[in-house]
């Protein structure tokens, strides 16, 4: 609890003392330093587990590269790279707004949280149409996911992150249910946080991978 | 009694995993299995031996049998949890019993095509083909058995299995996702015996298998040192 030192906390409400707990609403908060382990323990578990597969999927795929570069280049090159650059700045602003709804949800604001869990389902929904739209481009372009090993990564790599996307979105829609119910079960707000967090950071390096680096 | 009945019932998730290696081994589907572009020659060699064969992968066939106990052990942690309307233990029971099958179906057809080697070549393929696509790529019961204990954990106010359990649990189904791409290709880390899939799935089965018995032997053990019903497990 900060408080500004030339502020005694001790005067009545109405002589300029606050009420403690007023002070804090609606504002950030900076990230607790005692310790606290986001979410649980038990759920970094899970996190860097399917962090390290998508990681072996990186280093497959930077592997076989090797072997045919020339195809993956112009593989990578009929990819619509500004829905990937589109599709990479709505998962950082859902991210930015989960955050948001976190802190709202720490402090009690159960109206902003709502706002800002819904504005970050907004961008998966987005995200994922968008995503559809390229698969449907790619697909009428006469690249399927056997085509070669390039098509095979962009397909399995983008497929089993929208898989993600859509448990995130799911996860997202019970947050919601439980602001309904001005529930404060803040481990499992902050799980999903994390879970939607993992979910961005995937899908920036599977950006670089599939839409830069492969094409370059 | 009980006690020890359980204790053997949550060995059985280890020894599983060992008893079928050593199968896989014996047979030599182990180190390095035939794969979906092993030549006519290559599948027929690896049945010719069928002695050999046979032995090793009855021995698998026994071991991803003792999956069943282990099964049974989980749904009793997990009705104790559930209380008077236990559905996900009765999912985990159905999906638990299934996957059993859904391995030991596999082995017996890899099992049937060393019975007859001189048969026509093309059979054997067609043979070995059914058996590792059948034993690859049925990965939904297993996936709706680890989401129903993960979540049969995550909600148990007891803490009868420490909550990382559950974690491992979802992390498990999910690394059974790549396995249904085996249908779609012939070679490379999507194959059946590529990186993503037949190894993925034999470590994660393994990791499954051991830290359920694990776990639920010290879950057991502190039970029985607390002997009551309701004992917190582990922190």
């Amino acid at each position: 609890m900060k408080v500004d030192s030339h502020v005694p906390t001790d005067l009545p409400e109405f002589l300029g003392g606050e009420p403690a707990v007023a002070r804090q609403q609606c504002r950030p908060r900076p990230p607790a330093a005692d310790g606290h382990t986001p979410g649980e323990p038990g759920l970094w578990v899970f996190i860097l587990g399917d962090m390290s597969l998508f990681g072996a999927f990186f280093v497959v795929l930077l592997w076989q590269r090797r072997a045919t570069p020339r195809t993956f280049e112009e593989s990578a090159r009929e990819l619509l790279r500004f829905i990937g650059v589109i599709n990479t700045a709505v998962l950082l602003l859902s991210s930015y707004l989960v955050v948001s709804a976190l802190w709202a949800h720490r402090q009690g604001c159960w109206r902003r949280a709502r706002i800002s869990v819904l504005a970050a389902l907004l961008c998966a929904a987005v995200f994922a149409t968008l995503k559809v739209i390229e698969y449907l481009h790619v697909l009428r372009g006469g690249q399927g996911p056997t085509t070669n090993q390039f098509c095979t990564f962009y397909f399995v790599l983008t497929g089993v992150h929208l898989l993600h996307v859509m448990i995130g979105a799911g996860l997202l829609t019970a947050w919601l249910q439980q602001l309904r119910g001005h529930g404060s079960q803040s481990r499992f707000v902050e799980g999903v946080a994390v879970y939607w967090h993992m979910v961005d950071l995937l899908w920036v390096v599977i950006f670089t991978l599939l839409y830069l680096v492969c094409a370059a | 009694m009980s006690t020890k009945i359980q204790l053997v019932c949550a060995w059985s998730g280890p020894a599983t995993v060992v008893v079928a290696t050593v199968g896989f081994l014996i047979a030599g589907v182990l180190p390095f299995p035939l794969g979906p572009n092993s030549t006519v020659t290559e599948v027929v060699d690896f049945y010719s031996d069928s002695t050999r064969v046979a032995a090793g992968l009855v021995i698998a066939g026994l071991g991803v049998c003792l999956v069943f106990p282990l099964v049974a052990l989980i749904g009793v942690y997990m009705v104790r949890t559930e209380g008077r309307t236990p559905i996900l233990t009765f999912v985990q029971l159905i999906t638990g019993a299934a996957t059993g099958v859904l391995l030991l179906l596999p082995l017996l057809l890899m099992t049937i095509g060393s019975f007859r080697p001189e048969r026509n070549a093309e059979l054997t393929v067609t043979l070995n083909d059914v058996s590792w696509l059948l034993f690859i790529t049925p990965i939904a019961p297993f996936m709706i058995q680890n989401v129903a204990i993960g979540t049969s954990i995550l909600q148990d106010q007891q803490s009868l299995l420490p909550r990382w359990v559950g974690y491992v649990n979802y992390w498990v189904a999910f690394l059974f996702v790549p396995d249904i791409l085996a249908f779609f290709f012939h070679s490379g880390p999507f194959a059946w015996r590529g990186i993503f899939v037949f190894w993925l799935a034999f470590v994660a089965y393994g990791i499954f298998l051991m830290v359920m018995g694990w776990m639920l032997r010290r879950a057991i053990l502190d039970d029985s040192v607390q002997a009551a019903p309701n004992a917190v497990a582990t922190s």
